[in-house]
């Protein structure tokens, strides 16, 4: 099929981006989504504002801070050094979105934009607490990845604002990790995927996030599993116990791959895995 | 003769073109003024259509025809063909090219524009205002035979399409006198095959000479002319068909679709060549659906493991059209679903069930992918049932002695034991029992599983096909050229579509000759000049009907040039040798003549060379009509784990050992076993065409319906070995459809043998992780 008719917008600044953005508009980055639906006619925006071109991308520690510009390719802050060693968890998140191809061309804003529920980088940004600046005509805001996400392709993003960039704060580097996806084919977008991080001091648990991707309308942060956790001597009890808590949290869908009931326990199978990949037995 | 080029394993002759982007597939195709289609498609599964306005869109900007179902109709001279019927007293569908009354399935054509562009087009569909009244829908066979169903066709009587029965021996009797009775029942779901190119045609009508010029990647030129002619009420000369590059076939461009005629419909309104491409989204709902069966058996057998008895039925989940091969799918199941074994009694009925879903026609393995699902799986119940080894009842059921009659056909050959061995080598070669213990000493579950195969193959003779319902001759004519230079053309009927068809018949005719490769040129793909082939290049039947034409043809121009060079050095032409395209007097290596030379005198000098009774000209025909099937046959053997805790299953090794007689290009065959296997695991593990509560389609890009990716084909390991068909010159038997037979079974006893704590048994195809886990679950719970 072909894009129904619409108008288009290449945006040479942020300001003149957002001066286009409104009821009825929509950002092209890196299309990888957008483009498809455009091609479906499943998506009808009367005007396409390109902000492939703006000088955003690029990343960067600033102190305790990973600071993503939001055009950054997926690829790019998958290979980036800086991103490898000061939240390893991301890097390795980065590595299951989509193929090398897909990663070339999509962006970290336009994934975070997209807000697919079963999409890798909402549900680690949710684990890692990260904030995302937001400009509008009004200036810039930002939004914790927590309040950030609203539903199935849904976000906080109002129709004239625009996702600059991404502040993720560094982990403790003590901090281990751990990614449990499954999908249907290896690099599918996931059936239901599970993003941890685990600081132990001795053999108790300090500090943890657990955030569950293609189980809920939204990533999911499962805090009543990181609950069960924290403070407690990591073993296969408070394992189970967490996986269990994570499954318990979940409002998965029913669709063509798995039913409900199956995302649901998979999201404690793959609790207990990501958790003992971060910390091996 | 013998230039050693049959069998050999040589690059094909196709790939620099494809490699290099020098390809002209369907949508390259650009003739001057080309407009292109759209078709306006059913949201619906079922529904009256009410009304259809289409005033908005004819006025639309960039639009020069619009046509409605009605409209097509009155312009067809008889509705969509069929051309095979397996129930010749039952019921046939009466469609015609787009919906006229009613709309019948998601997908289901309503209406079509044609405009300067694609997008236009597209926005103009969306001017037709059409009012549907929806009506229930039917997708499951049980639904569709249920006593109140909605009837699709309202002066049927049920949604019963035809009925029929595959019938040897005294069934009764087997069962009768049975020591073990096994059943079971087997579902296999919806697919459909999927080429990376997608259909397309460019159709131009001459209004002044009303003649129809089309460009189409159909895998039967011959047959889509004589289609055209047929429903468009011309003379076959009025109808030209050329086939540019082909982006793959797999059956779903042998059919003849109503997108084709409406193509020459818009032409003929609008004055202008009209290209219509069906996209990647359409392509789920406009190209036929394959596979989905559900079927009861019942097999019988004697306490020493002799199967005696398979008795049952087949039920064809049939779209709510016929498409052009009917129910003939679903009755090959039932034909040949003893497969490799000698069972003296069969009585397998079939019954075709229309569904509100797209038609259903050919895909690579037609129906032999499920009755080998059947057949294997019966032969290892048995031998679970027996406590026996399942290889040792293969060998007890196998055919032996040939040629042998099976339920509906010959088997001319095979040597199924020694297959059966070549295979269980290669598993002990790779060491997959090492790694089998190995893995499940440290808590994984993998496990092996196999599954034999038998295939008719070169399904060809005439005869014996039009026995079959087949509406079509099925021989092949090919013609055999040399030129003023020496070079050879051979000229097929056979279409070329990325599996290498140029190259084998290149070889033959190389092989033949004793001329080099690279001097023979392979031309098909226009009716205007082609040789004719019986219903096209389908049922693994190009390289060996194909294949044996060429090499007749080739052996009397030989004699041709032997008889030439023979008056040039006085000698008779049996003591003379042909080696690279030079003839010489055996033993006298001085003197020689070259085609060149001979090619020359007989087209342009005749005078001292060629001899008086011969006429000029370097070119044999021949007429080709095998008088049976091949049967080919081949074992594959699968190493497969799963995952317990989420029912994901990764292939770790695959093997084949394959006979499909003489082969011409081992690369070719290794290539078309490995992609058929492709196939095979995508039907195993991953695709399923599925269907809502209400019956709307839920599958309509790949990333709901999911074709096995690079990632998850495991290594193939292939090997051959020759039973040539002696009946066929050359020895040769198909291998097009080989690899995606025995592939579901072989997966589905890997797994049931990973899982055999739990004792999961596989009756259904896809194998989805949701229904393994289950499945293992209540393994568990025993």
């Amino acid at each position: 099929m072909k894009a129904a008719p619409f108008d288009y917008v290449r945006a040479s600044s942020v300001e003149m981006a957002v001066d286009a953005l409104r009821d009825g508009a929509v950002a092209l980055a890196g299309g990888q989504s957008l483009i498809p639906l455009l091609n479906a006619r499943a998506r009808r925006p009367a005007v396409v504002v390109d902000v492939s071109r703006l000088p955003l991308a690029g990343v960067e520690q600033v102190g305790s801070t990973l600071v993503l510009g939001a055009m950054t390719r997926l690829r790019a802050a998958e290979t980036s050094p800086v991103v490898r060693r000061a939240v390893p968890l991301l890097a390795e998140a980065l590595t299951h979105v989509g193929h090398v191809s897909v990663r070339n061309r999509g962006t970290v804003g336009g994934s975070v934009a997209h807000a697919d529920p079963a999409a890798e980088l909402p549900a680690v940004l949710l684990a890692l607490d990260a904030v995302f600046s937001v400009r509008g005509r009004g200036g810039t805001r930002e939004v914790d990845a927590r309040d950030f996400f609203r539903g199935p392709h849904r976000t906080a993003l109002a129709a004239d604002e625009l996702l600059t960039g991404i502040r993720v704060p560094l982990p403790p580097a003590t901090a281990r990790c751990g990614i449990a996806e499954l999908s249907r084919r290896p690099h599918d977008l996931a059936i239901t995927a599970v993003f941890t991080s685990v600081v132990l001091t001795g053999r108790v648990v300090t500090d943890v996030r657990i955030a569950v991707a293609g189980a809920a309308p939204v990533p999911l942060r499962a805090h009543a599993a990181e609950h069960v956790l924290r403070g407690e001597v990591f073993g296969p009890d408070v394992l189970a116990a967490a996986a269990e808590a994570a499954a318990d949290a979940t409002d998965p869908i029913d669709d063509v791959h798995a039913p409900a009931a199956y995302r649901r326990d998979m999201t404690a199978v793959l609790t207990r895995r990501a958790l003992r990949q971060a910390v091996p037995a | 003769m013998g230039g050693g080029l049959i069998g050999a394993r040589v690059s094909r002759a196709e790939d620099v073109r494809l490699l290099t982007g020098r390809a002209v597939f369907i949508d390259d195709v650009r003739p001057p003024g080309l407009l292109e289609a759209a078709i306006l498609r059913s949201p619906h599964p079922h529904a009256r259509i009410v009304r259809i306005d289409t005033a908005a869109a004819v006025a639309h900007p960039g639009v020069l025809a619009v046509v409605t179902g009605a409209d097509v109709r009155a312009l067809v001279h008889r509705p969509q063909p069929l051309i095979w019927r397996i129930s010749p007293a039952g019921r046939e569908t009466v469609a015609y090219p787009l919906a006229v009354d009613k709309v019948l399935y998601t997908g289901h054509g309503v209406a079509a524009v044609a405009a300067v562009d694609r997008a236009t087009a597209e926005d103009a569909l969306e001017l037709i205002d059409v009012e549907y009244a929806p009506l229930p829908a039917v997708t499951t066979v049980e639904q569709a035979l249920a006593p109140d169903a909605p009837r699709l066709h309202e002066d049927w009587p049920d949604n019963v399409a035809g009925r029929t029965v595959v019938a040897k021996g005294d069934v009764e009797e087997a069962f009768a006198q049975a020591d073990v009775v096994l059943r079971e029942t087997f579902r296999f779901a919806r697919q459909l095959g999927a080429p990376l190119e997608t259909r397309g045609v460019v159709a131009t009508w001459d209004p002044f000479t009303s003649h129809l010029d089309v460009w189409l990647n159909t895998q039967g030129p011959h047959l889509a002319r004589e289609l055209f002619a047929e429903v468009l009420g011309l003379a076959v000369d009025k109808v030209r068909v050329r086939v540019p590059d082909i982006g793959g076939g797999f059956g779903s461009k042998a059919g003849f679709y109503g997108d084709q005629v409406v193509a020459a419909v818009l032409s003929r309104a609008s004055g202008r060549p009209v290209k219509y491409v069906e996209d990647r989204r359409e392509s789920f709902v406009a190209t036929v659906h394959a596979r989905e069966q559900r079927i009861d058996v019942e097999v019988a057998a004697r306490a020493d493991g002799t199967i005696t008895g398979l008795r049952g039925t087949v039920h064809g989940v049939l779209g709510a059209n016929f498409s052009t091969v009917g129910l003939s799918p679903c009755w090959t199941t039932a034909a040949v679903m003893a497969g490799p074994y000698a069972i003296p009694a069969v009585e397998v009925n079939v019954v075709g069930v229309v569904t509100n879903k797209p038609p259903y026609g050919s895909y690579r393995g037609y129906g032999l992918p499920k009755a080998n699902f059947v057949h294997e799986h019966m032969v290892e119940a048995l031998a679970r049932h027996l406590g026996v080894d399942p290889h040792d009842v293969r060998r007890r059921n196998f055919v032996t002695d040939f040629p042998h009659q099976s339920p509906v056909f010959v088997y001319d050959s095979g040597r199924y034991a020694e297959c059966l061995d070549l295979c269980r080598d290669a598993v002990r070669r790779a060491g997959w029992a090492d790694r089998v213990a190995g893995a499940r000493a440290g808590g994984a579950h993998v496990g092996i599983g196999y599954a034999f195969h038998n295939e008719v193959s070169a399904f060809a003779p005439s005869r014996i096909v039009n026995m079959s319902g087949l509406d079509h001759s099925g021989f092949d004519e090919a013609a055999v050229r040399i030129d003023s230079t020496g070079h050879v053309s051979v000229h097929t009927g056979q279409t070329s579509m990325g599996q290498g068809i140029h190259t084998a018949l290149a070889q033959v005719a190389a092989h033949v000759l004793d001329v080099p490769l690279d001097h023979v040129t392979v031309i098909s793909g226009d009716t205007d000049s082609a040789p004719y082939t019986g219903y096209g290049t389908a049922a693994s039947r190009a390289a060996a009907v194909g294949g044996a034409a060429v090499l007749n043809a080739a052996t009397r121009l030989r004699a041709k040039v032997l008889r030439i060079a023979a008056h040039v050095f006085e000698a008779a032409p049996d003591d003379l040798v042909i080696d690279e395209g030079v003839v010489s007097v055996k033993g006298v290596p001085g003197r020689s003549v070259t085609f060149a030379d001979i090619g020359d005198a007989a087209y342009r000098r005749p005078h001292g060379v060629l001899p008086e009774d011969e006429a000029p000209t370097l070119h044999e025909r021949e007429v080709y009509d095998p008088v049976n099937v091949a049967t080919a046959f081949g074992c594959t053997a699968v190493l497969a784990s799963v995952d317990v805790e989420t029912g994901v299953v990764d292939l770790l090794g695959y093997l084949i050992a394959h006979d499909c007689g003489t082969v011409i290009n081992p690369m070719i065959v290794d290539g078309q076993l490995q992609g058929g296997a492709a196939q095979a695991i995508g039907g195993a593990l991953y695709e399923r065409l599925a269907y809502g509560a209400a019956g709307e389609a839920l599958t309509l890009s790949f990333a709901e319906y999911l074709l096995p990716t690079a990632t998850v084909v495991p290594p193939f390991g292939v090997d051959h070995m020759e039973t040539p068909a002696d009946h066929i010159p050359g020895g040769f038997k198909g291998a097009g459809e080989a690899g995606v037979i025995g592939g579901g079974a072989a997966i589905a006893h890997a797994v049931e043998d990973a899982l055999a704590e739990f004792g999961v048994r596989i009756t259904s195809l896809p194998i989805t992780p949701p229904d393994l886990l289950a499945a293992i679950r209540a393994g568990s719970d025993r």
